[in-house]
């Protein structure tokens, strides 16, 4: 847990200094005209003694927590409830929408939202081929229906021009 | 007070024409749907549908999504009751005593009574709406810049402060969202930041992506990743003719109706998730004040009708701070901030003079869309009940599917799309490390408005910080301000001294 903790907040802490390394370089000004540079330079070294309050506040926490013992109860529990399964179908649910974005100009709307459903219908554990057909098949005409016939959304036509 | 009404008059006119009429039902439909519907929001619901309005004038687009919120919150309690999984966070609480009398067979009567709370609570707010925006609106035109950006200053505190998490985090992810919201044009003198020769960069961040992606993507992720038999259970749908209450069910309920609409209305005028708070406060309230506070957590009807009618009014009030100051204070009516400047409307003091249509014609549409989610809600709940049986196979990809449509057609572009499967893994990632999405959605829609309010004040005050304290409206925000910084560490401070036991 408390490497998790350390871990969130050293990426927030990056963040603030590559923000605040990269607004140094622009023209800062002062506080009477202020140049581009400035207001993101402030949020930079903000970001970055917010993260490393809350570095320190982990690091030396031992001691609330014990208090906080029947405090905790509640998110403790809380917490239970929202522990994550297993990080593959997520990882697998990027992968598909990832190449989905790839895909979209050159194959057009139909076949990538076909190719989504069948994808995320497999990945979520269905592997009747039929069904997943019909499904995909089906969802990729209704909503190609809906958005480029009735709400007339121009969305990518792809090779085959739909 | 008399000239409110004459122009409530005329927006009634604008909101019952057909086609306001029309987009009036769709938005309470959708905003019932997204509702019921666990893992999507209001947040989303609303980025999701802004493409759908472009072709529309402005005041239907606004009639439309600001359904989808209030639509929302009526929604949400079938899921709690029925299932005792909340349709988004701010029916959590209807799952303890909603769950409870659904158990006890009185599941129509719980949603009944919700209904028709919601239908009263929100009817008061829309009142509270009608006649404390203009007056705000106008005090706010003596507003200047360092007013405003301590105004925004206050928000990001409390709004912190009362997400439920670390304190530390919220204004970290507030602070990031203020980051992410200089990438693009610098909005004073024109120059490009962090945009590293990428035109599309250039243009800034869509917020519509990270909104759909943290709240709409990263609610999927999160639910692909949990075991598939939480999601697919029985669900027991109530028959029609149980879905009125008794005339005792109503008069038992009526006074905690009441409270939730007040306490509702209060907590909707300050920052932070104004319907989750409103909630929990109407339900300690009513816990308090009942001679059997014993029968809560057991199917206490208040337990229902309370936090159910304080989500409603809260949701109502929350307009006002949006319409009268043009700084939203949570993230439903940050995006509508975002849906109204998209149809070149600027929310704030001149709006209610600039767009009186808009301004009188969405809140004429609130109370016809009041009356349309009750309709809806009571006869038609079976019907929504057993949208639920979708099973979440079919439905995490329908709405993988919807995200990727919606994104694309905001502005046509494919960087969005990306952006949003960049929040969509950020957002899933925030979750696992108890990260909060709302005050980084709120840093990057406030924070163009934040920027120029801080250098205007210092270019009137020739640098010197003190113009933010100097000006007696700005000062009360920052005192305010400090209030909410100091009292929880006073509290815990207090809390810790109890706890030590007395040595010697």
């Amino acid at each position: 847990m408390r490497t998790r903790e350390i871990l969130g907040a050293g990426v927030m802490l990056l963040l603030g200094a590559v923000t605040a390394i990269l607004s140094a370089q622009m023209p800062i000004g002062d506080f009477r005209a202020a140049g581009p540079g400035l207001f993101p330079l402030c949020l930079g070294v903000f970001l970055i003694l917010l993260s490393a309050g809350l570095i320190v506040q982990v690091l030396f926490s031992r001691e609330e927590q014990e208090e906080g013992k029947t405090e905790g109860r509640m998110s403790k529990d809380a917490r239970a409830k929202e522990e994550p399964g297993s990080l593959a179908p997520v990882v697998a649910f990027l992968a598909v929408m990832g190449l989905a974005a790839l895909f979209l100009p050159t194959l057009g709307y139909f076949i990538v939202s076909f190719l989504i459903m069948a994808g995320l219908l497999t990945t979520l554990g269905l592997r009747r081929w039929p069904l997943i057909l019909i499904l995909s098949l089906v969802t990729a005409a209704g909503s190609h229906v809906l958005f480029v016939y009735v709400l007339k959304i121009p969305l990518p036509k792809g090779f085959l021009g739909i | 007070m008399l000239e409110s009404l004459q122009h409530l008059w005329t927006g009634f006119g604008i909101a019952l024409s057909l086609q306001n009429l029309f987009y009036c039902m769709v938005g309470a439909i959708v905003g019932t749907l997204v509702g019921v519907l666990p893992g999507l929001g209001p947040i989303a619901g609303i980025a999701l549908l802004i493409p759908v309005t472009f072709g529309l004038n402005a005041t239907s687009a606004i009639i439309m999504l600001s359904g989808i919120y209030y639509g929302a919150m009526y929604g949400g309690s079938t899921t709690s009751i029925l299932l005792n999984v909340p349709g988004e966070t701010a029916s959590v609480i209807t799952c303890i005593d909603g769950y409870q009398m659904a158990q006890q067979g009185k599941a129509g009567k719980a949603l009944a009574i919700c209904a028709i709370g919601s239908f009263i609570a929100g009817t008061i707010a829309i009142f509270g709406l009608v006649f404390l925006a203009p007056p705000l609106a106008d005090a706010a035109l003596a507003f200047g810049p360092p007013e405003f950006f301590s105004l925004m200053v206050f928000g990001f505190i409390v709004l912190s402060n009362v997400t439920g998490g670390s304190f530390l985090k919220a204004l970290m992810m507030a602070v990031a969202g203020l980051i992410i919201g200089t990438i693009g044009l610098d909005p004073v003198t024109g120059e490009g930041r962090f945009a590293f020769d990428s035109p599309s960069l250039l243009g800034g961040i869509e917020f519509v992506a990270v909104a759909i992606g943290i709240f709409g993507i990263g609610e999927v992720l999160v639910n692909a990743g949990k075991p598939a038999q939480l999601l697919a259970q029985q669900v027991v749908v109530p028959r029609l003719a149980e879905l009125y209450p008794s005339l005792s069910d109503l008069k038992e309920s009526i006074s905690a109706i009441l409270r939730g609409a007040g306490i509702g209305f209060g907590v909707g005028l300050v920052p932070g998730p104004a319907p989750v708070i409103a909630t929990y406060a109407s339900y300690m309230v009513e816990r308090k004040v009942s001679s059997h506070p014993e029968e809560f957590g057991k199917g206490a009807i208040k337990g229902v009708a309370g936090p159910e009618s304080a989500n409603n009014s809260a949701c109502q009030s929350a307009f006002i701070p949006l319409f009268a100051l043009g700084i939203p204070f949570a993230p439903p009516t940050a995006i509508l901030l975002g849906a109204l400047l998209i149809h070149g409307v600027t929310p704030g003091p001149m709006m209610v003079s600039e767009h009186p249509g808009l301004f009188w014609g969405v809140i004429a549409s609130m109370y016809i869309g009041n009356f349309i989610l009750l309709l809806l809600n009571l006869p038609f709940v079976p019907i929504f009940a057993n949208i639920l049986r979708i099973p979440k196979t079919i439905l995490l990809p329908l709405v993988m599917l919807f995200c990727l449509t919606g994104m694309y057609s905001v502005n046509n572009s494919m960087f969005d799309v990306w952006m949003m499967l960049l929040f969509g893994a950020l957002g899933f990632l925030m979750r696992q490390w108890a990260y909060e999405g709302a005050p980084l959605l709120l840093g990057l829609v406030l924070g163009p408005k934040l920027e120029v309010a801080f250098r205007q004040s210092l270019m009137i005050s020739q640098g010197d910080f003190e113009v933010f304290i100097s000006r007696p409206i700005s000062l009360a925000f920052l005192l305010a301000t400090l209030l909410f910084l100091i009292v929880p560490l006073l509290r815990r401070a207090l809390r810790r001294s109890k706890n030590r036991p007395a040595i010697g």
